[in-house]
This record gives structure tokens, sequence and C-alpha cells, in this order.
């Protein structure tokens, strides 16, 4: 439990951080977002009263340019605290509601990536250990490195070229069919899987080989612990012996790439929803910056990385359960 | 499958005992290697006396660890053991444990010869309770769970141990000693005849050493085991062995009964491993090191491969291997000089040592 | 396990001088100085050499170090090479508008839509791009470095405040926080770049560290040291930094190839404005934004050409990496030096997992 008070509080503090970094950059670079945003609103309306445009540049980013810091920190973080994350004025209504429609695809296709790349990489490095110096191994291990030299947005050029206009196999863009309506039908559901496979694919393809590396590593070296090898003389069955000692030992260790991935894949998405034209929060990111919206930047910057640090909590809270010798409450955190 | 070594007595008497109960014939164990073969267990005759405490000795490379897996035929992968290890059951007839089937070693091991492996704290699976792996093991060779649960508490009971606080427990949960003791437990588990055990105490303070040697005693005379206690700390397995083996360079150089190695061991190695344990009661100044070091299993030197060592070598020592001689009465000896052995190495408290 | 199997990696005699006293230190320190070179630096080349991946490796990291030399030198307005050009710099018109690859060799990778050289766009990215690398690479290694040492040392409230800010550093996605700084500081010094891309990217490596410098710290020699009354620079240079060596080579890796991933896409998404062809991503940008080659199956070799590069060094770094292993794991590495190995095969079972 103590542990778990900790965690939380580690996790607010954190977003209370990133928050406070936004309002820093946002307020106090030079040239930061606000004043960028007040010359612009001059530049277009050079009549108009500079009282008037301050509240106007206010009204949409929370800051007021010519409050004092304090009074301008304490107005951007009441306003974020009650959930308010401003006006975009790209999209024409609150950054809320953006995120509120873009969030769950960005979600749904980050975790299709996360389980699909992690079940791929673990029961493939495992099995290269099993076999190790073998052929197989040693493919597997030349193909793990070549994709993991390949950067996912040029795989996702690669595929959308090839496979989604060459063979029209997958659909290159969007999130659902444009035939189909938004529901609890196979058609939505079955189509939007369909359309998540090239954007997944692209994550997975270049990101399983070196999971598969450090998997295949920590197997190969729990292959080689006394307590493998007092489980063989116990005269336990291979199965049980490959599944409760060398897989769960060795995926244990896995779990700091994980939380890594799940970071980068967020931070990935901006560029993968821009190139498959998928309006997640990342698609809007993009739309937020090629238009110098800033409320709509930050608030999406904001929200995905509080979404990075609520999938890091929840993973902490969750390897507690799986790691035995985290239960005793020792300092060993999970990253 | 196995020649006699012409290097040996033609005379198996020399190493039988009365009723064995394993005997290890010529056993060899090979590992290919990058610069060529490494021999680390050459050609070993051994008779374990049913119901004994042998004690094998060794500084740590001397092959001990692989004569212990021999026992078992669990010597890990690249390595090639070979030559004849029967068990004698009490029951049954003898079993030729490098010809069983899978099956069958299965269930030699931990139903007949069960093993303890040195760091019991890398012995446990460290994701799984205590339970967990005495359920398994049961489960495996299709034993009564039940009972056997209730078998183990009884075990870890004699162990001083709370039977339920340590199943209820992750390994790393336990104190070393603890950890041990629970080891100990699970190797009986099944009712072996035979505990082969490796290092059991290395990684224990001196203490629990002492009171888990008492507890294995305790155990022999209670479930009728016979046990092979591998150790480097000649004066710890000294306290509870009725015989001893010498291992040098991944062959056995003495045996005997303990008490007659501690008062006249006849091997000049045996001898200078006497002087260089550590007694409690002798000062820092009068352990002597052996000189030299030990001999790389790629390159065992020719004829008696303790000879570079030896102070009492000559040419004889440099060009012939040698046999087994008879010092005594159950009292072998591989050593041409082993009748100027006292004389050339003498003990450093002689009295000290005798009494001991 | 036996201690042997710990992962005590290359130690270059880090006790060196540990009892030298005062009068000794100065005839002692040319000496340990040499010797420290043969055991970190020498020693340890020649076992990462034996490594085929690390052949490769190398050999790909050169060869772009070559062509950044190439491009610098016919770049260059410095007299003595002002009138040497190998390779002309990419310029709209100097060829025929999409050319594809391999039909004309005087552009033998083609051209691009505005009849830019695609092969001088290659060359002329690569000094830049090295520039990043360098910066982004150094600068993490060092603020790293600097964190983890500090914290682990220091311990206390300093520690506690090092270790929460590497903490949220880690957390941020890194990204989104690069994009959001590139578009309100718009730099175009690819030494400044190149240390944005990595704002936070020391973080993983100052976590490590410090864990590191926890469990050295309890080491007897620094304990001795300590006693001796050396002080805490001296020791941290002394004694900690050559075990961290492996830590920092890896990062050195996995930074330098964050900047060339978030560079190229920075350019490729125009997050990043560009004058000329300076990043492999301007080239990308010009095919997907100008050339749609997304969606025109004639200009896909425009999108694919300054991938190869990408590829290429990406897959070099990875390489040198997984060629470093045999150095910084000391079991393989006693084997390979073909030391006795007779304690491993009569104690455990380590000899079997090579």
């Amino acid at each position: 439990m103590n542990w778990f008070i900790r965690r939380t509080g580690h996790a607010l503090f954190t977003i209370w951080a990133v928050a406070t970094l936004s309002f820093g950059l946002i307020r106090l670079m030079p040239g930061g977002a606000a004043q960028i945003m007040t010359n612009r609103a001059t530049r277009n309306n050079p009549n108009v009263d500079r009282e008037v445009i301050a509240r106007m540049v206010r009204e949409q980013i929370q800051i007021d340019p010519n409050a004092p810091l304090h009074v301008a920190y304490y107005q951007y973080m009441s306003g974020l605290a009650q959930g308010d994350l401003g006006h975009s004025h790209w999209a024409g209504e609150s950054v809320n509601s953006v995120i509120a429609g873009a969030l769950p695809w960005t979600v749904f296709l980050m975790a299709i990536s996360t389980v699909a790349m992690f079940a791929i990489a673990l029961s493939l490095g495992a099995i290269m250990a099993y076999r190790e110096g073998s052929g197989f191994d040693l493919g597997m291990t030349g193909i793990a490195i070549f994709f993991n030299s390949i950067p996912y947005y040029v795989a996702a050029v690669v595929f959308i070229v090839f496979l989604g206009h060459g063979t029209s196999l997958f659909p290159p863009r969007g999130r659902y069919p444009s035939s189909v309506d938004p529901g609890f039908t196979v058609d939505f559901i079955g189509g939007a899987f369909h359309h998540a496979v090239l954007p997944s694919a692209s994550f997975i393809v270049t990101g399983y080989g070196l999971l598969a590396l450090a998997m295949r590593g920590n197997s190969i070296q729990v292959l080689g612990e006394d307590y493998v090898r007092v489980a063989r003389l116990r005269g336990l069955p291979d199965r049980r012996i490959a599944l409760r000692y060398v897989g769960r030992n060795a995926i244990l260790p896995m779990y700091t790439s994980l939380l890594i991935s799940i970071g980068f894949m967020f931070g990935g998405s901006i560029i993968l929803e821009e190139l498959f034209a998928y309006p997640g929060i990342g698609f809007y990111m993009f739309r937020a910056i090629e238009f110098r919206d800033m409320p709509l930047m930050m608030g999406t910057f904001l929200v995905i990385t509080v979404g990075v640090v609520l999938a890091i909590f929840i993973g902490d809270a969750t390897y507690g359960k799986l790691d035995p010798r985290i239960k005793s409450g020792d300092e060993s955190e999970a990253y | 499958m196995s020649t006699q070594k012409p290097r040996h007595t033609e005379d198996g008497a020399l190493y039988r005992t009365s009723d064995p109960i394993i005997e290890v014939r010529d056993a060899e164990v090979v590992f290919g290697m990058d610069r060529g073969v490494s021999r680390v267990l050459d050609g070993v005759d051994l008779d374990v006396q049913r119901n004994e405490i042998l004690g094998i000795v060794g500084e740590s490379g001397s092959g001990k660890s692989m004569l212990a897996s021999a026992m078992l035929d669990a010597v890990v992968d690249p390595g090639r053991l070979s030559g004849r290890i029967t068990y004698h059951p009490a029951d049954r007839d003898p079993v030729d444990v490098l010809g069983l089937s899978k099956a069958e070693l299965k269930r030699l091991r931990w139903e007949d010869i069960s093993m303890v492996f040195q760091g019991a704290m890398s012995s446990f699976n460290p994701t799984m309770e205590v339970r967990g792996n005495f359920v398994e093991t049961l489960e495996a060779h299709d034993y009564d769970v039940e009972a056997g649960l209730e078998r183990t508490r009884e075990i870890l009971r004699d162990l001083y141990l709370e039977p339920e606080r340590v199943l209820d427990s992750y390994p790393h949960e336990l104190s070393g000693g603890m950890q041990q003791r629970a080891l100990i437990a699970l190797s009986l588990v099944l009712e072996p005849d035979v505990l082969v055990m490796d290092e059991p105490t290395a990684a224990l303070d001196l203490l629990m050493q002492r009171s888990i040697l008492q507890l294995l005693e305790k155990l022999k005379q209670k479930y009728d085991l016979t046990l092979v206690f591998i150790t480097h700390d000649l004066p710890l397995v000294a306290e509870l062995a009725d015989r001893l083996a010498v291992m040098y360079a991944f062959e056995l150089v003495e045996i005997g009964p303990t008490e007659e190695i501690l008062r006249d061991a006849a091997h000049p190695y045996t001898r200078s491993l006497l002087n260089a344990t550590p007694n409690i009661d002798s000062g820092l100044e009068e352990m002597r090191p052996i000189e030299g070091s030990a001999p790389d299993p790629v390159d065992v030197p020719t004829g008696c491969s303790y000879h570079p060592r030896c102070p009492m070598a000559d040419e004889t020592c440099v060009e012939d291997d040698p046999e087994f001689l008879r010092a005594d009465d159950g009292h072998n000896v591989a050593c041409f000089h082993w009748q100027d052995a006292e004389e050339a190495v003498p003990f450093v408290l002689d009295g000290q040592e005798a009494d001991r | 396990m036996k201690p042997t199997d710990e992962g005590d990696a290359p130690e270059p005699r880090t006790d060196g001088g540990m009892f030298a006293g005062s009068d000794a230190t100065q005839v002692t320190r040319k000496q340990r100085a040499r010797e420290w070179f043969g055991e970190a630096v020498a020693t340890p080349a020649r076992i990462a050499w034996e490594d085929w991946r690390m052949k490769v490796g190398l050999s790909i990291i050169a060869l772009f170090v070559a062509v950044g030399l190439v491009a610098w030198v016919s770049s260059s307005n410095w007299w003595l090479l002002d009138g040497v050009t190998l390779v002309e710099e990419p310029i709209s018109n100097q060829g025929p508008t999409r050319l594809a690859p391999f039909e004309n060799w005087d552009y033998p990778l083609g051209t691009d839509v505005q009849g830019r050289d695609l092969l001088a766009g290659i060359v002329h990215a690569t000094p830049r791009m090295i520039q990043m690398i360098m910066a982004g690479a150094v600068f993490s290694s060092i603020v790293a470095t600097a964190v983890g040492t500090v914290a682990g040392y220091k311990g206390g409230a300093v520690e506690r405040t090092l270790m929460t800010l590497s903490d949220i550093a880690m957390t941020i996605p890194g990204l989104p926080l690069v994009i959001v700084l590139m578009v309100l500081i718009e730099p175009q010094n690819p030494w400044f770049i190149g240390i944005i891309i990595t704002i936070n990217v020391w973080a993983g490596l100052a976590r490590t560290i410090h864990s590191q410098v926890l469990s050295l710290r309890e080491n007897s020699y620094v304990e001795a040291s300590r006693t001796m009354g050396m002080g805490t620079a001296s020791i941290i240079q002394k004694d900690i930094l050559p075990n961290l060596m492996p830590y920092v080579t890896v990062n050195f890796v996995y930074a330098a190839r964050r900047v060339i991933y978030d560079s190229v896409a920075l350019y490729f998404l125009g997050v990043l404005t560009y004058q000329g062809i300076e990043n492999w991503g301007v080239m990308m940008y010009i095919a997907y934004d100008i050339g749609g080659a997304l969606f025109n199956p004639n200009n896909v070799y425009m999108l694919l050409v300054p991938m190869i590069p990408i590829v290429l060094l990406s897959l070099g770094l990875i390489l040198f990496s997984q060629g470093t292993d045999r150095l910084f794991n000391p079991r393989v590495r006693t084997r390979q030096a073909g030391e006795t190995v007779s304690e491993e095969v009569d104690d455990s079972t380590t000899v079997v997992t090579q």
C-alpha cells in the first residue's frame, strides 16, 4: 500500500511538472506561444485595442499575456484542473471535444500495436533461445536487427505505397470504412481493425526486433540458472519449465521495455497518424503544428503525456502483482 | 562399455566396499572446446557404501562437482559422461544408470538419488511460492500431493522450520539458512535413498554450517539415507563423514576412513590440504597455502598430475601415472612415494591435527 | 551463482595506485596511463573487432564519415579546397526532372521533381547529420553521466532531486516534446537541433548509471580511495567512470539513432524548415509534399532513395552496439581470450550458455 501511495504521488507530481512545463513553454519562452498568438492577433487586427487582444488570447489559451506571472500560472493551472484545455481556432471547437473524439482511436491503435508486438517478440525470443546457435536463431537475429534499423515511418511509407495503394489489401488511410456508420456492428468493428493493420504493422515490424533479442538474451540467461537445472532434475515436464520457469522469469525484466515502448509509440503516433490520415490525437497535434494552433498543440501534448504517465502507472502497479519480489516493498521499481 | 583402466590395479577389490549403493567405474566427463578437449573427470572409480556419509573433498576446479553430477547422469549439456554408474537399490535389481531411458532416468532422479546444489538461493523458482516447488515435484512424479505435503511439513519441522510459514513464502523472503534447509527438504520429498550434496553450506556462515551438519546427521538416521557430501572445506566435512575421498586434477588421489585420513594422510596433496585449511584454533601465520595452481583441464600434466606442485616428485612421477596403492585397510592412495609423505610434508600442528 | 559470473565487466585497473601513496604517484602516472590504454582501449578493441557485427557496423559508420568528408571537401570554400568538388551540391534544375534511378549515370539515383540530383542530396546532407548525431549523443551522455554519478555519489537531497527530475524526463514522451520545442524555437544550427532532440534521452541512462554507482560505491576499492582522502571528482573519474563504459556506449548508440529518426521525421513532416537539401528528411518531404509520392507510383523512388542512408546508418549503429556485447559480457570475453574455464566447468552450468 505504501508503495502504491508513493507511486500515485509520483504520477501526480509528474503530471503537475509537465503542466508547469507547458505553461513555461507558452508563457516564458522568448517568442513563446502566447507571444506568437498576440503578435498574430495584433497583425491581423491592427485596429483592435491591446487589451481586447490580450483577452482574446487569454480565452484561447488560458494565459493572460499581460497578467503577472503568478496570476497567469494560477489561471492556467486552475483551467487545467477543471479540465479546460482552451479553444482551437483551427477546429472551431474546444480542444476538449477534439481530443475526446480522437483519443480513443489512438489508444485503440496503441493497444493493438503493443499487445501484438510483445506477443510476437516474446514468443520469438524464447524460441530463439531454445534453439540457440541454430540456423533459425541466426537468421531470425539477422532479420530482427535489420528490421529494427528501419524507422517506423519509413516502414509506414513502404506499407502505404506497396500494400495500401499497390495491392489495396489493406486501407492506407482513415480509421474505418467511409461507407459504414459508427456503431456496434461487425462491419464497423471489423473495418476499424482492418484500418488499424498497416499503422500497427509499421510499429510492430520495426519494433519487435530488439525486444525479441532482449527476450532471447534473458531466456538464455534463465536457461542457465540453477533453478532451471534443478527443475529438470526434479523431472518437471518440459512445458512447465518453458512456461513457468523460463518464460515467466525471462519476461519480467522486459517490463521496462514495455513501458518505454508505450511512451515511444504515443510519441510516434504524431507521424504515423499523419501518414495514414488517421484522425487520432497525434493527427490533431500535427494539424495544430501546421496551423500554429497553440491551444490545440499544448492540449494534445498534455494529453499524450498524461496518457503515457497513466500507462506507466498502471504498468507499474501490475508489475508489483507479477513479480513477488516487488511486493516486499523494496526499491526496485519497474524502470 | 567400459574397459578396466590399465592405470589402476587390476584388483578391483581396492576400491570396492562391502555393500555399495552406488558404484562408479571409470567415470569420465569430456567437454569439447575451441582449444581442445577438456577432460574434467578422468577415470574415477568409487564406491558409495550403503548408509554411509561420504565426503568428497577438492579445490574448486578439481572435478568434484562433475563427480556428483555423474552419479545422477546429470552432467550439464556439452559435457559427455562415459563409464559405468550402477545403483543398487535395497529391494530391486541393480540399475545401470547410464543405460536408462528418459522416463526411467526421471524416476531415478529425486525418487532414488536426489541432489542439493550449492547456492540454495538460486535453486528455487524466484517467482513461485516455496509450496509450488514441492507440489509440482510431487505431481511430476505422480505422488499423492496431500501425503507428500504432510511429509514435507514433517521434514521441515525436523529441520527446525515452521512448515506453513516456509511453504507460503517466496524464496527471497527466506534467509539463506532457511532456503538451504527448505532445499534439503525439497530433495527429500520423494523419499530418496541417496542424497548427493554439492557444497551445500558454502554460502552460509560458520554457525549455520554447523547446525546444518547436525541436522543432516539427524535426517540420515531418521530417513535411512546415504549421504555424499562434496566440499572444498576439509575440516567441515571431517566432522560429519565416515569416509573421505580427495580429488585432485579431475582424479581421485586418496580415499579412506576419515579418522585415518586425518591422522595418516598418505598423499602429499592431502597432507598439504590439511595444512592449508584454516583451523579455528590456528592463527593466520600457521596456514600454508599450497604452492602453484590447479591444472588446466585441457592440458593436465603428464604422469602424476600433482607432480608440478609436489615436493617429493621425481622422474617416475613425471613419466608414470601412479596407480591406487593400498595404504591400509580401505585406505588407498595414488602416489608412488606415499610411504615418505609423512616425512616430506609434515603436519604443521601434528598433535592438534590428530585429535580433531 | 559463483562470483565469476556476476558481471565484473572489464575492470581497467581501477585500483591502480590505490596504495601508491603520495611519493609514487607522479612516477607511475605515465605508466598507469599506458597501462590503462592497453587494458581499457587496445585489448577490448581487439576483442570487439573479432565480432562480425562490430566489423560490419564500424565499416558502415566509417563509410558515412567518409561520405561526410567528401561533402565537406566539395562544399568547402577554404582556399586549398575551394576548387575541389567531388560531388556537386544539389540545386534545382541541375539535371532533368523526375529522372528515375539507374537510367542516367550522371545522376545514378535519379533526380527529384525540381531536377536535383538525389545522390548529391544524400551526400551533402551527411555532414549535418553527423554534426547532429555527435551533438545529441555527446550531450545526452555527458548530462546522464553527470546526473547519475553525482546523484549516486552525493546522496541525500541532491540525489532525490536529480532522480525525480530523471523520472519526469523519462516519462515525458520524447517526440511530442521535441516537436513543441522545435515549433517554438525554430532552430537552424545542426548542433543545437541534435541537442534538442536528445533533450530527455539522458534520463534513462542517468537512472542506470545512478544504480550502478550505488552498487559500485559499496565496492572496496572505492571505499579505500575514500579513506585515503581522495576527492569526489577524482574518485568518480578513476574508480567509477571506467565501469560505466558499457552503459554509456549503448546510450551513445541509442541517442544517435534517436537523432537520425527524429531529425528526419521533423524535416519529413515539415516541422523544421530548410534552406537547401540539408537532411535526408528534406528529400522525403519534397517527394511526399510536392511529388505526391505516396499516391503517385512514378515518384515513389524519390521517397525510397533517401530512406537507404537512413536505414543503412541505423543498421550500422545497431550492429556496432550489438558487437560490443562480447566486450562487455565477461563470460564471453574470457572464453574468447582463451583463458582457463576449469572453474566454470567444475562449479556450474555457465559454459553451456554460450
